[in-house]
């Protein structure tokens, strides 16, 4: 019995001191500070105590109290506060809206830390920021938000992926993209989709509803990524999702809708003038012109055909979310659908999510993160493809009708009829993904816990596409289908014990953890052509069948331990140490060391600081660390492997791939500096940053000689350099207690990236347009140098590389630019007035190239039967012009000929968001039930400054390849969305 | 750090965890116990496990070939990889085609328009780079199966013979086709060859970086390799592998290309008296169907392994990008008669394209070595030596067949007889990929590859004999050192 006694004290302590504590009732308001708007459902607690209340929907409470005390009030997204229990029986608890303060929570590997004694270099994203703002995907989110962190759009297609690079380009064949990590698991985050249509990519962070999140965290120096050891080489992004908290149960709601519609619409020929070029271009080739009477010729707007107005995009989020303090709950359910601008392309995606923490006991906590997300995607050939709906309806001439005669498609060779290419083919993806982890996490004493977790992120793509008889593939086969179907299976599991004390003045937060992580890739596929009918569209129809299967697995096991420790919060280091063993490399390479350490002073906790009143906050932070990379490569890179080759029937084999047995990882070194500054009851904030990251014995495909039988074999070696400054600055112009308040933050980065060492130089891409040699920037375009045009003759002129006197095509080329930015960020204001909000950002990239291959091909001179761009009519034609394209003479435009004038500047500043919005006062929402309610007004991708010819300076036509970077090839552009919305909370 | 240390390490990591709360944990609940448990048993459990993953796609290298079943596999992928769209699958046809006055680029596939104008690049032309990559990757797999296979003492001798001399087959072709596209025809262009490799390459180490030696040494090595094969290779009836008959129908056409006139005979001799194989009496019937008796060497292309050269050549359901040259169509169709010049197919876009190669689904064999080149072959060849009457008696077999009589008047000069034999190549094996190859051995190429009209842009022609063969793909003089581009794109 006394035995049970003490257990029960010791396990509710508080309820034995609830129970003497005398009591009195007392009443208040919870408003909002920014807008003074009462706050429904606010959680008011008596401290140490289970004794609770929350706000009704105007903002009141009433809540018996002891005669001591202090009251805690907390309410999502704002700052929670402790008021003392005086003798007042009255309360007004005026909250702070949470703001980007140096001194916010924010999540880091395996725990979360006061950003004032962080020592690491972290950006940070709130919900707030990126609510509303249109976008399939949360990492598009991130776009002009943070600090050092390159992102852009590859394509306009809905769902398709983002190009996303945290202070740089760290490996040439490894994965430069950043580990994502969501609520904890790290997430299968690469390209899944199989079906070749092009060079586009679908993202799979897409299937996370961006309303879910709480908060993104980009982890970007190796102090702060080390803990993720051999995976945190190219930074890292810790996605946060919402959870429930104390109170009532909150609902809310969401929607929105709007439409989209390019930005900038090709520029092609007419009719007449296509006839004219052509006509020009036979007589300068000495030939008949073939066309009597040009200014008759129709003009068919080829572009009209596929392009979809007007696309609509809409999204309905609900969410619940409560608890007590034995369990807190979020439940959330969000539909999103956006068509593409280009007909019959469309992403559709429903998502549920169940977050719960349950206190099982004062000691142990369980909870779950449970996301199921159902895509479907409805995917129109393009981008990155000559037979895509957006090359066909650039490559039709003009002066084509659009149907013969006898109504059939009218078509040239090579590309399919553009028509043909939107309603005759029907390509889908449909991906189901689960992302669930159940964790336990208990507490021995005081600080001490063991959290264990096990996840499951597993992904279930079908991809789809039916050829009939319409299109020009389905026509020889008498139709065509394919079906893949991909099932990804992760799973880990993690147990981290951590021990949290102090001593005297030193703190020290240490934690220890163990991780396993294993993933299965399974794929089949099968194939039938020779349908019945067009309405048969079920390969088991078909006349001829084909299958095929594959299956691809890799284990990572991983041990890791950190040391914070603060000395009176102004000396502080963080020590860091992970050791990754990955299936992937040869037995005696598996393990891998990661280290890293920070070390931060907080200048303004000195007493010499403490007369210089205006510094909040001062903070002078360095660190150098080692972090790998193992992804990008295939699972079985090390080893020399024969794979199937059946030759007639008979089974085959043959060499797949040389083995190299000392595979190891890939690493990253880095160091890093900084300082963050707060002033003025930090209404200015102020982050600089620098770094230096060498990736050492990077995982290449090192070019053999092809007279081995082989073209490469991956091996460690060669080396990259990133170096890069970054500051962020932010002010509140007008204080956030003003009736005007405005805030105004900017980001701006430059990273400077170099092939310090190569075995030997190699070509990428189509026609060698990508060129890697020592010395150079990544993704660096390999051209003939264009000179001009000869105003005398036309004759177009280049430089003579080799100096040989001579210009040959296969001798003269060389690096002519590269896509990387000099410069890139974003500027953000923020602007409130009573109800009234605006939001809106300008995001930037300066100094990068962008290769124009639409232009290219559009600008051929004669030398193909296509349409061309307005650009062709630049052309010489007469001694004295003076131009850049020159006399549609073949010479000119000869087929070896990659001139340099395609590779444009893709500088760009862009209005990438705005938002108007209006908070309905209360005295309205209250008679409608609800307890707030904003309506807005918003738009994305407005106004685009640039001097690139392109439509899109952003996109990238080679998405499926990390080698390159910066070609618009038909891709589709990102549209501009202007759309309208509602969000209301009962 | 040192191998099997991982287990180590697991367990090292964790006892130190389960040491700070071991002493705790009868204080408390069990589900603190349960949760500690739980995770210490699933990390050790599955350390193990989840590093030790295995290959499901592919096999170890050393268990590829071990017995009779998987050293047959090797042989089938050696002519597996004949078969690849890079190689005879497609791209060899037609690069063999497109750069002469038989086909044209019309489509946007610039590598095609290239070579159709005498301006392959060096770096970046795909097609020129597919097929360097894949004929040597054909010699690898040759070196292997020579390598491997011998030492096998669970494979019988007179079952490795005929391995064997596929595999000197094999790589004969291979090596032939790189020296004839990149080296060129001894007196009339190009004086290195390519790197002979003898050797299989099975770890990084061994991969030699050669350097290129003379044009002869390449030849040489080609007939070295045929007459291996002759002496191994079976007599078959089974025109889809190598046979000796397919070696001798090699040999011949070797000795064309080096001026070897008696051996050209002999060897063109010894096939067409081989009753197995006989000029197939309906010409159109050796495409439309497979195997026939024509067929000395036939790639076997079905279903699930489809040929890829109707793509590129037929527009209705394929890319379309190549067509037939309006001159040669009008040659080709001169004689009404000439049942060759029925194998053409009409669209507005494409004009006059050929239906040699159009089975729907690329089931198309592909026709390496048939019987009709060995009477031309010899007719050739007596020519040269001065029998024309015999060398006319070939010619007109072949003529006779295609339905346009035999030659009248009957030319009586060696140039004469010569000429005629050649143009009745152009016609008969027109799209098999041969006329770029006699145009450059019979040194005819820069008199005939003139002013060739062409769709898309003025008349072309070939500006230097240097151009008659191909640049060494960029990546390769990238990789190894050792070579020498050829001149003409220096």
């Amino acid at each position: 019995m006394r035995k049970t006694l003490f257990l029960y004290l010791l396990l509710f302590p508080c309820s034995l001191v609830a129970a003497l504590a005398q009591n009195k009732v007392i009443s208040g308001t919870v408003t909002g500070s920014d807008d003074k708007q009462p706050l429904p459902g606010a959680s008011i607690k008596v401290e140490g105590t289970s004794q609770g209340t929350t706000t009704s929907v105007d903002g009141n409470f009433s809540l018996s109290v002891p005669e001591k005390g202090n009251l805690l009030i907390s309410y999502l997204g704002y700052v929670s506060k402790t008021v003392k229990i005086s003798e007042n029986s009255v309360y007004t608890i005026l909250l702070e809206p949470n703001t980007r303060l140096l001194s916010d929570v924010i999540i880091t590997g395996y725990g979360n830390q006061n950003r004032k004694t962080l020592t690491s270099s972290v950006t940070s994203v709130k919900a707030e920021d990126i609510a509303n703002v249109p976008s399939a995907s949360s990492d598009q989110l991130l776009q002009g938000r943070a600090a050092g962190v390159q992102v852009s759009t590859n394509s306009g297609s809905p769902g398709g992926g983002i190009f996303v690079r945290i202070r740089g380009t760290a490996s040439i064949n490894g994965s430069s993209d950043p580990l994502y990590i969501v609520d904890g698991i790290p997430i299968q985050a690469s390209n899944l989709a199989q079906n070749g249509v092009g060079g586009s990519t679908t993202n799979p962070i897409a299937d996370i509803n961006p309303s879910d999140i709480e908060s993104i965290d980009v982890l970007k120096d190796a102090s702060a990524t080390a803990i993720y050891g051999s995976r945190a080489a190219n930074g890292v992004v810790l996605i946060t999702t919402k959870r429930g908290a104390n109170g009532q149960a909150k609902i809310s709601a969401g929607i929105y809708a709007g439409v989209q519609n390019l930005i900038k619409r090709p520029a092609l020929v007419s009719g007449s003038q296509f006839e004219s070029l052509m006509n020009e271009s036979a007589v300068n080739n000495g030939k008949v012109a073939p066309y009597a009477n040009p200014a008759a010729a129709i003009n068919t707007q080829w572009n009209d055909l596929v392009l979809n107005d007007d696309a609509p995009i809409r999204n309905a989020d609900l969410s619940i979310s409560g608890g007590s303090d034995k369990v807190k709950y979020l439940v959330s359910a969000n539909n999103f659908m956006q068509q593409g601008v280009i007909r019959n392309s469309q992403y559709d995606r429903s998502t549920g999510r169940v977050n719960l923490d349950f206190n099982a006991n004062s000691k142990l906590k369980v909870g779950t993160s449970i996301l199921y997300s159902r895509s479907q995607r409805a995917i129109v050939q393009n981008d990155d493809n000559i037979s895509g709906a957006f090359s066909g309806s650039h490559f039709y001439p003009s002066n084509m009708t659009v149907y013969k005669t006898d109504g059939t498609y009218q078509r040239i060779p090579t590309i399919d009829h553009p028509l043909a290419t939107v309603d005759e083919a029907d390509i889908n993806m449909a991906t189901g993904r689960f992302l669930g982890t159940v964790f336990g996490e208990y507490e021995f004493i005081p600080g001490l816990r063991l959290k264990s977790s096990f996840s499951v992120d597993y992904t279930n793509n079908t991809e789809s596409t039916y050829l009939n008889t319409f299109t020009n593939t389905g026509s020889a086969v008498q139709g065509s289908a394919d079906i893949y179907n991909l099932n990804d299976n992760n799973w880990i599991q993690e147990n981290v014990l951590s021990y949290q004390f102090d001593l005297n003045k030193n703190s020290f937060n240490v934690l220890a953890g163990s991780s396993l992580q294993e993933s299965e890739t399974k794929f089949i596929r099968s194939t039938g052509t020779g349908f019945p009918t067009n309405d048969f569209t079920q390969i088991n129809a078909a006349a001829v069948l084909r299958a095929g299967s594959s299956s691809t697995s890799y284990g990572i096991a991983s041990i890791f331990s950190r040391i914070n420790y603060d000395y009176d919060k102004k000396y502080l280091v963080t020590l860091n140490v992970r050791s990754d063993a990955s299936s992937r490399f040869g037995k005696s390479n598996r393990w891998g060391i990661f280290p890293a350490v920070g070390l931060g002073w907080l200048v303004s906790e000195e007493n010499f600081m403490k007369d210089i009143s205006f510094v909040n906050s001062f903070k002078i932070r360095g660190g150098y660390g080692i972090t790998g990379n193992q992804s990008g490569i295939r699972d079985f890179n090390s080893l020399g492997l024969w794979q199937g080759a059946a030759y007639s029937g008979a089974p085959g084999v043959r060499p797949f791939q040389l083995e190299n047995p000392d595979l190891k990882w890939e690493t990253t070194k880095q160091t890093d500096l900084g300082f963050d500054l707060s002033m003025f009851n930090n209404r200015l904030t102020f982050n600089a940053g620098y770094y230096y990251k060498k990736t050492e014995d990077l995982l290449l495909a090192v070019p053999l000689p092809r007279s081995s039988g082989f073209q490469s074999v991956v091996q460690n070696l060669g080396e990259i350099e990133n170096k890069g400054l970054e500051f962020a600055l932010g002010y509140d112009i007008l204080p956030k207690t003003s009736a005007l308040s405005w805030n105004v933050s900017g980001n701006i980065a430059g990273n400077r990236n170099k092939v310090l060492k190569l075995v030997a130089p190699f070509n990428v891409y189509g026609r060698d347009l990508f060129r890697y040699e020592e010395g150079a920037a990544m993704y660096s375009f390999y051209m003939h140098p264009q000179t001009g045009v000869d105003p005398q003759t036309g004759t177009i002129q280049f430089e003579d590389v080799n100096g040989d006197g001579k210009f040959t095509s296969s001798a003269d080329r060389k690096i002519v630019g590269n896509a990387n930015p000099d410069f890139f960020g974003g500027l953000t204001n923020n602007l409130a007035y009573k109800g009234l909000d605006l939001m809106f950002l300008f995001q930037y990239s300066y100094g990068n190239e962008q290769l124009n291959w639409t232009q290219f091909f559009m600008q051929h001179g004669g030398s193909r039967a296509t349409n061309y761009t307005e650009s062709q009519l630049n052309r010489w034609q007469k001694p004295g012009d003076v131009t850049e394209v020159p006399k549609m003479v073949a010479a000119n435009y000869a087929s070896d000929l990659r001139p340099s004038r395609f590779v444009e500047d893709g500088s760009y500043l862009r209005l990438k968001n705005l938002s108007l919005g209006y908070k309905i006062p209360s005295k309205f929402t209250k008679k409608m039930m609800l307890s707030s309610a904003r309506v807005y007004v918003s738009g994305q991708n407005l106004l685009t400054f640039t001097k690139y010819s392109g439509l899109d300076p952003e996109v990238t036509a080679t998405a499926s390849t990390s080698l390159t970077q910066g070609v618009e090839f038909f891709t589709t552009p990102s549209p501009r969305v202007i759309m309208t919305g509602i969000n209301v909370s009962f | 750090m040192r191998p099997n240390s991982d287990k180590i390490q697991m367990s090292g990591a964790l006892t130190a965890e389960s040491g700070a709360g071991k002493g705790r944990l009868r204080k408390f609940s069990s589900g603190g116990t349960l949760l500690l448990g739980f995770s210490l048993l699933f990390a050790l459990g599955g350390c193990e496990k989840v590093l030790d993953q295995k290959p499901l796609n592919e096999v170890d290298q050393n268990i590829a070939i071990t017995d009779k079943g998987s050293a047959n596999a090797a042989v089938a992928g050696l002519y597996n990889e004949l078969q690849s769209a890079n190689y005879y699958g497609a791209n060899f046809f037609i690069i063999g085609d497109v750069s002469t006055d038989v086909a044209q680029s019309i489509g946007t596939w610039d590598h095609y328009r290239e070579m159709d104008t005498y301006q392959v690049a060096a770096s970046g032309n795909v097609e020129n780079n597919n097929f360097y990559t894949r004929a040597y990757s054909t010699v690898n797999i040759a070196n292997n199966i020579l390598e491997k296979i011998p030492v096998l003492a669970s494979v019988a001798d007179a079952d490795k013979g005929p391995m064997l001399g596929a595999a000197y087959f094999v790589r004969a072709l291979a090596l032939f086709d790189l020296t004839r596209l990149y080296g060129g025809v001894p007196g009339v262009v190009g004086t290195m060859g390519v790197p002979v490799i003898t050797k299989a390459t099975k770890t990084v180490p061994e991969v030699e970086y050669p350097a290129r030696p003379a044009l002869a040494v390449s030849y040489a090595a080609v007939e070295q390799d045929l007459i291996k094969a002759l002496e191994l290779l079976p007599e078959t009836t089974n025109k889809s592998i190598a046979s000796k008959g397919a070696a001798r129908a090699l040999l011949s056409r070797l000795y064309l290309y080096l001026g070897k006139n008696a051996e050209v005979i002999t060897y063109s001799s010894a096939v067409i008296s081989d009753s197995k194989y006989v000029l197939n009496p309906v010409y159109a019937d050796i495409f439309a169907s497979k195997l026939t008796t024509e067929s000395i060497f036939e790639l076997s292309f079905n279903d699930s392994d489809q040929s890829g050269i109707r793509n590129w050549y037929n527009p209705v359901g394929g890319r379309g990008d190549l067509t037939t040259h309006e001159t040669f169509y009008a040659e080709a169709t001169a004689n009404p008669n000439d049942v060759r010049g029925k194998l053409y197919g009409f669209s507005a876009s494409n004009g006059r394209y050929q239906t040699k190669y159009q089975k729907a689904g690329g089931v198309d064999n592909i026709h390496i070595l048939r019987i009709a080149e060995m009477y031309l072959n010899r007719a050739e060849a007596r020519a040269q030596t001065g029998d024309l009457g015999g060398a006319l008696d070939d010619l007109d077999l072949i003529r006779v067949r295609a339905g346009i009589g035999p030659i009248s008047p009957r030319p009586a000069t060696r140039e004469a007889v010569l000429q005629a034999i050649w143009n009745e190549e152009k016609f008969e094996f027109a799209f098999e990929g041969h006329r770029l190859f006699d145009l450059t051995r019979t040194g005819q190429i820069m008199t005939v590859l003139q002013n060739i009209p062409r769709k898309n842009g003025p008349a072309i022609s070939i500006p230097v004999i240097g151009r008659a063969v191909f640049p060494i793909p960029n990546f390769e003089l990238d990789a190894n050192k050792n070579l020498i581009q050829n001149e003409a794109y220096r």
